[in-house]
């Protein structure tokens, strides 16, 4: 096969992925190989022994590990639109700036999401700490004197606050970049038949966007039903159920608890509705561009 | 003060006359090895540069990832990767105990020599069914720290009991309401358990294949209604230990006392140098003057694990590194801890103790020594430590949250969710509502 000149081609492009496909295989496909089969037993301590499927039986009935999706349903339903539409608006604001300016708001924007969590964790817990909060003088004024800034109640919140912090800037940088590839054709001819820059933005720009936005939301849709980073740090400051999400659920009861092949079988699990999810979203997106007759 | 020195003088007498002979080590004859150990205390490799010394073909290799439980856990599930010794907190071990992460050392530190060494409590500890599996290093006896410069400028006296706690915490409360005289851990079941014990109690333990619970035992509700009445009355309140603001309201003053083990003195050092010279620190008050009485809170054991490949070695090495007079010195000196569980640490006592420029130059050791005597009772931790802790913390945050109106109601759904989970975790031995 590979004497053909279309074979050669093939292999050629085997070769430069070849890297990639090894570590793939590597740290993706083996570990998740090797969870199915640590799925099916049951284990404690060092003593492991064949359940078969028991383990998702049991995962099916966990009230534990259904309930800790509240949050990632949260995120989903609430953070995810808001956020993409958010990031859309301020790409659009980019757009109209002087080239500099936008260049310098694009650069300071996209800043929060090089900080490593750990590191912007730690700010947080300052700056949510009663005693010592910039916020606190804030609130205290509002009308809030009372009030905590960090209960276990306005923990989803603050999620927000944090979570639009980190990635609001990337979003986006990346809807800008997308932008950047429509043809000004399209935006001059609209104007010229009498659009508004935000008319020509929402009904010109962004439907040409499409794709960029659907893969914007799949990623989001992902990072929301396995967000773990966030909510873990500020289990430092406010005790939250071991279960407060999926991911939590999975790690304290690999870590704390010891229950590794539960564990993993629960990933498994967790795994499998974030592709449906994922898929999904994608079935939407290409139905509705069906439907325009794309 | 005479007698105290008096009483330290016989003390090491009698010590150092029990062990005169120094053959309590044992010889190693075996083949030249390199032991691993992981620790978190810090500086050990000064107490490990003295015992290779004594025992030259027994190298230790001190490897420290701060609290390990997570690494230890994985290594235990996939067969391999513990070192030869593990250092765990005391109320942990019985849950590694359990997961078989330990082997018994009975062989080469038999049950006399252990009690010898470290005294009887110790052995629940470090021992399951007359199992040994490590020794204990340092002691979490429990010990009332406390600002002399706020106690002086509101005049508040020292409690020694409970009740005149309670007086001086409402005193305070009254004279400026923005400080706290004390404040309680938002979870942390070691505290909360520390406290029945050092009232005498317990609300668990082990003995004879069978785990025992009672959380609703009468020296348990003693405490947790003493504690209840001043918590739900805002007198005292629930604060996020480790935190970024405990530490602050540590170190600019705005909490007067910590009730918490002797360890402490190490974590105030580091953590609110701002309050240097204004902190002292003496026994915790008491229930009973006459029957003075005490707790730990915290503390940790060395353990050998059965990945070791030469226990002997390991054995040799955490009976040496925890009682040897030679270690003790370092681990005071260089780890700061300040007590260390072994009787031999009396032997040395006189040496370490002096005056401490943190504690306003208060002669710390003594004191805590004095507290870590008073502990005379001990008990085994349940093989669910984490879920001991977890299920604490959840209750206490949603009485913060306002779920639960009364604190004393905590106790009996403490016990609830702790059964729930030895249940849940296969241990069909467990006996609800009675203590041996």
């Amino acid at each position: 096969m590979i004497r053909t000149r279309r074979g050669r081609s093939v292999f050629k492009a085997y070769l430069f992925l070849a890297p990639f496909l090894v570590l793939f295989a590597f740290v993706v496909v083996y570990p998740i190989i090797f969870g199915v089969r640590l799925s099916l037993y049951g284990q404690r301590g060092a003593r492991m022994w064949y359940v078969g499927l028991s383990n998702y039986r049991t995962i099916l009935g966990d009230p534990r590990f259904w309930e800790a999706f509240k949050i990632p349903l949260f995120l989903l339903l609430v953070q995810v639109p808001l956020m993409i539409f958010l990031a859309i608006l301020i790409a659009f604001v980019y757009e109209r700036m002087p080239r500099g300016r936008a260049a310098f708001y694009r650069f300071i924007h996209y800043l929060p999401y090089t900080i490593p969590a750990i590191v912007a964790g730690i700010v947080w817990s300052y700056i949510f700490s009663d005693s010592m909060s910039p916020l606190r003088p804030l609130l205290d004024l509002l009308g809030f004197a009372g009030v905590r800034i960090l209960n276990r109640e306005h923990v989803p919140l603050v999620l927000l606050v944090i979570i639009f912090w980190e990635f609001t800037g990337y979003t986006a940088f990346v809807v800008f970049s997308a932008l950047l590839a429509v043809p000004r054709e399209y935006a001059e001819q609209a104007q010229i038949d009498g659009a508004t820059f935000w008319q020509t933005a929402f009904f010109i720009k962004l439907p040409l966007v499409r794709g960029v936005i659907t893969m914007l939301f799949i990623f989001n849709a992902i990072g929301a039903l396995q967000v773990f980073n966030e909510p873990w740090m500020l289990g430092e400051l406010v005790v939250l159920p071991p279960n407060y999400t999926p991911a939590m659920y999975i790690y304290n009861s690999a870590f704390a608890y010891g229950r590794f092949t539960y564990a993993t079988a629960m990933g498994l699990v967790l795994a499998c509705i974030t592709f449906l999810i994922s898929l999904y979203v994608l079935r939407m997106a290409s139905r509705q561009l069906l439907a325009r007759g794309w | 003060m005479k007698r105290v020195i008096l009483g330290l003088l016989v003390a090491l007498l009698a010590v150092s006359v029990a062990f005169a002979a120094d053959d309590i080590y044992p010889e190693y004859k075996g083949e030249p090895v390199t032991l691993t150990m992981w620790a978190w205390t810090s500086n050990e490799d000064y107490s490990i540069r003295e015992f290779e010394k004594a025992y030259p073909n027994i190298k230790v290799q001190w490897e420290n990832f701060g609290v390990h439980y997570t690494k230890a856990q994985t290594a235990i599930a996939a067969g391999e990767g513990l070192p030869d010794v593990l250092m765990i907190e005391y109320t942990f071990a019985p849950e590694f105990m359990e997961l078989g992460a330990f082997v018994p050392i009975n062989q080469w530190l038999p049950e006399e020599k252990f009690v010898k060494l470290f005294g009887e409590p110790a052995l629940n500890w470090c021992a399951l069914d007359g199992k040994i599996y490590g020794t204990p290093q340092d002691s979490g006896a429990i010990a009332l720290f406390y600002r002399k410069d706020i106690f002086e400028k509101y005049g508040l006296t020292v409690p020694q009991t409970w009740p005149e706690f309670a007086e001086q915490a409402r005193k305070l409360r009254q004279a400026d309401p923005n400080l706290n005289f004390a404040t309680v851990p938002l979870g942390w079941a070691l505290w909360w358990i520390g406290q029945v014990w050092e009232a005498g109690g317990k609300v668990f333990d082990y003995k004879d294949g069978k785990w025992y619970i009672d959380f609703t035992n009468p020296v348990a509700e003693k405490v947790f209604n003493f504690w209840g009445e001043l918590i739900d009355e805002g007198t005292i309140k629930i604060e996020q230990w480790w935190s970024p603001d405990w530490y602050n309201s540590l170190n600019v003053g705005k909490t007067a006392a910590v009730i918490i083990g002797c360890w402490f003195a190490e974590w105030l050092r580091y953590n609110a140098p701002e309050s240097e010279g204004l902190w002292r620190v003496t026994i915790p008050p008491q229930w009973d003057p006459a029957n003075p009485h005490n707790g730990m809170i915290g503390g940790s054991g060395f353990y050998v694990t059965t990945h070791s490949k030469n226990p002997e070695a390991a054995a040799i090495f955490v009976m040496w590194l925890n009682s040897h007079p030679e270690s003790l010195k370092c681990l005071h000196k260089y780890s700061n801890l300040p007590v260390m569980v072994s009787t031999r640490y009396a032997e040395v006592l006189d040496e370490v103790a002096g005056p401490d420029k943190f504690f306003g130059g208060q002669n710390i050791v003594e004191t805590l020594w004095e507290a870590h005597k008073l502990v005379d009772t001990a008990y085994v931790a349940l093989p669910i430590q984490t879920n001991v802790d977890q299920a604490l913390g959840l209750l206490l945050q949603d009485y913060v949250d306002g779920k639960i109106k009364k604190f004393a109601d905590i106790l009996p759904m403490w016990e609830e969710a702790v059964v729930k989970a030895m249940k849940e975790f296969g241990y069909d031995n467990v006996v609800v509502g009675e203590l041996p």
